[in-house]
């Protein structure tokens, strides 16, 4: 019970650094340096100029960063708030469970197939539907005008590093908690309706070992200024943190490409993929002439102020049609 | 600073909740000195719950006897019965718990515990409608005693109804937890009632507030050093297991004696959760009760400050809650029971296996779950609609095989059946009970939990409230 005197910093920084379910675990990032340190090297750069450019003051300490490390401080204490309201996924496990029990009977497949076989199913199964769920909110976060304007929070970012991953608006967070609750609570549900307490997940350190083999590649790098580009052929199956440095790219070219989180090849099925460019110099932000407003207030209210514009634009082209009340959606294409 | 606080308090109320056994492991229900002013006779202690350790008695024994009927109707068997339930005639012999082997008890009749007690009497007085028939507490038992005399061991196959446990888990809520938490817990810890600066009545050697407290522990059904024994232990002496012996007799002469070594009741299904190591009621409560019992003892004699009844009533407070658990926890183990239960009953249906023995497991589960759903009702706290959900999905009797479940009583007292739902479908029914108890209650030992394979999943898999942004 000691734990409950204690101010909430420390389970947050215990939970952000030292979980290896998470991308920013201290182990992913010193992952991330090695794998940044070799791809410099390689590209021939000495040794100490390739640390001088990994921890360039100038990316670290600038206005864009800043704001990513406020935002992580608020977003933390915001969420420890919000945590207990959000949609869990026992909750939702449980709902879908039930509904398979009383729509398919109450006991699933007696396949007999080994547990090794079906904690692998379960793993694969897992990450792929969420690496898919993954793809398709983010892609609705580009497309559909209002959500836009709260993941622009994120794309404001004009120097990017591994921090930048939590450069959230907090209704995006809980759009987020939400497809998170609702694919692993889908998994939960229909592997143990089928396999019963069979089911297992394959880890490393906890983490699902898909996941963990993704962060110890680099993923830390996606958010960075390090271009680590993979060959075409590789990039057609994963995304390299260049291609999602891409995506992060004020170059009109590059709007709405890349949404993918690992693979790839959810955006060649929706025609959104994008190879990397390893000659062209990225700048990062929403919009090559206009400079982002890093203050937090603007950060945290702006989208609600554009949002509620771009709805109440819409409800009324809906209620008079005849006027010229287009929604604006010219405007998405002027932030970025 | 306002989370802080409240993260104080929490880390208090838990760490006393959490660690009683080491503030408290030589602390006993026994031994209170009497504050009575002028107490005149020759007692050395004022503790004093013989009547209530004598009702338990009395149900231990009544439910023995609803298990001796042979499918006919017994005129004497009912009468037998009656005489635990309602008498208070001298001469009734303790049917159990009696001496087996080692275990031998110190008592044989009941009243060497206190006479002229029965059960009746304080049984519940509401109206129950968790059971048909717009009957009151004693009437649904005495409607089930009735009809146990003429069933074949308790037992009636044609309506899946086990009287014993019926009679046994129902009659543990409508008279020791009733008694308890709606009775002396309740307006007898007012200042006008029974006060502390009285003996409860002329010439006994305990104050009024003393009494209705011992009366309270009395029904909890715990020995009076149980702070000394673990979950295990007392679970065992309640099965009256030989290696039990030792650590039940308390003063060491070779007897357990009911009044103060013995296990019943509640007591014995707090240990029964307890034992799964995920929770700690029989500390908790019995710790509470001597906390309690000490504050009393400390007033010596004067009636109780206002502020001195608050801090009674926080105990008392602790010991209903925590006793309402036990019973959703026992309620929500046998929910677990039935559902494995009406599975295996269609299993054996589908590929012939032995639909008599299955059908008898099924059935005593069902008892003991109905009857402890319906113990909860008795508190005389309103569940409001987690009752009726509960009386909903449970139903007047187990889904039979023809898919059919009593919906009534006649005016002749015969049951009305009606069509249900299919057994696989009732077993789900049970996994809503085990959802809504712990919803409402907040269980920690969830014995049985069918649920539990999603939760342990889920709980290996990150967590969901992440900010993380692509």
């Amino acid at each position: 019970m000691i734990e409950s005197f204690q101010i909430d910093a420390i389970p947050f920084v215990s939970e952000l650094f030292l979980d290896p379910r998470k991308r920013l675990f201290i182990g992913y990032l010193f992952a991330a340096i090695l794998v940044a340190l070799a791809f410099l090297t390689l590209r021939g750069m000495a040794l100490p100029q390739a640390f001088r450019t990994l921890f360039s003051r100038k990316v670290w300490f600038s206005k864009s960063a800043r704001a990513d490390y406020g935002l992580l401080v608020v977003n933390s204490a915001l969420f420890s708030m919000l945590a207990p309201v959000l949609l869990a996924k026992l909750t939702v496990a449980t709902l879908i469970y039930q509904l398979l029990q009383t729509t398919w009977g109450a006991s699933g497949l007696q396949l007999g197939w080994p547990s090794a076989a079906i904690a692998v199913s379960f793993t694969l199964f897992l990450f792929l539907l969420d690496d898919f769920a993954r793809y398709l909110l983010h892609r609705l976060l580009h497309t559909v005008p209002w959500l836009w304007a709260f993941h622009k929070v994120h794309h404001s970012a004009e120097t990017m590093t591994p921090l930048t991953v939590l450069r959230t608006h907090p209704i995006e967070g809980v759009l987020f908690s939400l497809r998170g609750a609702l694919v692993q609570g889908l998994c939960i549900a229909l592997f143990i309706y089928l396999f019963d307490d069979q089911v297992d997940l394959v880890t490393v350190l906890g983490a699902s070992v898909i996941v963990f083999a993704f962060n110890v590649a680099g993923s830390n790098l996606r958010h960075s200024h390090i271009a680590l580009f993979y060959w075409p052929w590789l990039e057609r199956i994963f995304i390299s943190p260049a291609q999602h440095q891409i995506h992060h790219s004020v170059e009109p070219r590059h709007f709405d490409k890349n949404f993918g989180a690992i693979l790839a090849i959810w955006d060649r099925l929706g025609g959104s993929l994008h190879l990397s460019e390893p000659t062209t110099e990225l700048q990062f932000g929403i919009s090559r002439e206009q400079k982002a407003d890093h203050r937090l207030s603007t950060l945290y209210l702006t989208p609600f102020i554009e949002s509620y514009r771009l709805i109440k634009q819409r409800f009324l082209a809906k209620a008079i049609p005849k006027k010229q009340n287009k929604p604006d959606l010219t405007q998405k294409t002027i932030y970025k | 600073m306002k989370r802080t606080r409240l993260g104080l308090a929490i880390a208090l109320v838990s760490s006393s909740l959490s660690m009683p056994a080491l503030a408290h492991s030589d602390a006993s229900y026994s031994g209170f000195p009497i504050t009575v002013k002028d107490y005149k006779g020759d007692k050395k202690s004022s503790v004093a719950y013989s009547g209530q350790i004598a009702r338990h008695a009395l149900h231990d024994s009544l439910k023995k006897l609803s298990a001796r009927g042979n499918g006919m109707p017994n005129a004497e068997l009912k009468a037998q019965m009656m005489a635990y339930y309602a008498g208070k005639d001298a001469g009734r012999k303790i049917i159990a718990p009696a001496t087996k082997g080692d275990f031998v008890v110190k008592q044989s009749t009941v009243d060497e515990l206190s006479k002229g007690k029965n059960l009746k009497g304080k049984t519940y007085g509401g109206a129950v409608s968790a059971w048909p028939g717009n009957m009151t507490g004693s009437e649904v038992i005495e409607f089930w005693i009735d009809k146990a005399s003429a069933a074949n061991k308790g037992f009636d196959p044609l309506t899946g109804l086990d009287y014993t446990q019926l009679i046994s888990k129902f009659l543990m809520g409508a008279v020791f937890y009733n008694q308890a938490v709606d009775n002396y817990l309740d307006e007898k810890l007012d200042a006008g009632t029974k006060p502390n600066g009285k003996p409860y009545k002329d010439g006994t050697p305990y104050t009024g507030k003393e009494h209705v407290w011992d009366e309270a522990f009395g029904y909890f059904g715990v020995p009076a050093h149980a702070l000394s024994l673990d979950a295990k232990t007392v679970y065992s002496i309640a099965k009256q297991k030989p290696e039990s012996v030792k650590s039940a007799d308390a003063n060491g002469d070779k007897m357990i004696d009911l009044k103060s070594e013995m296990v019943f009741a509640h007591g014995y299904y707090a240990a029964g959760a307890d034992k799964s190591g995920n929770s700690n009621y029989m500390h908790t409560i019995t710790e509470a009760f001597i906390d309690g019992r000490q504050l009393i003892t400390k007033a010596n004699g004067k009636n109780l400050t206002d502020q001195q009844r608050e801090e009674l009533k926080a105990y008392a407070d602790v010991i209903r809650t925590n006793w309402e658990k036990v019973i959703a926890e026992a309620a929500f183990k046998y929910a677990g029971s039935v559902y494995k239960d009406a599975l295996a009953l269609q299993d054996a249906v589908d590929n012939n296996g032995d639909l008599q023995k299955t059908f008898r497991t099924y059935a005593k589960h069902w008892g003991e779950l109905k009857g402890f759903a319906m113990a909860l009702q008795v508190s005389g706290k309103d569940l409001g609609v987690t009752a009726v959900k509960l009386n909903r999905l449970i139903g007047a009797s187990p889904v039979l095989l023809g898919n059919t479940q009593v919906s009534g009583i006649d005016n002749d007292g015969n049951y009305i059946q009606s069509p249900s739902v299919s057994l696989e479908e009732y077993a789900l029914n049970m996994i809503e009970v085990q959802k809504l108890l712990n919803d409402t209650f907040g269980l920690q030992a969830k014995a049985n939990d069918q649920l539990d394979k999603l939760s342990k999943l889920a709980e290996k898999l990150s967590n969901t409230s992440s900010a993380e942004n692509d």
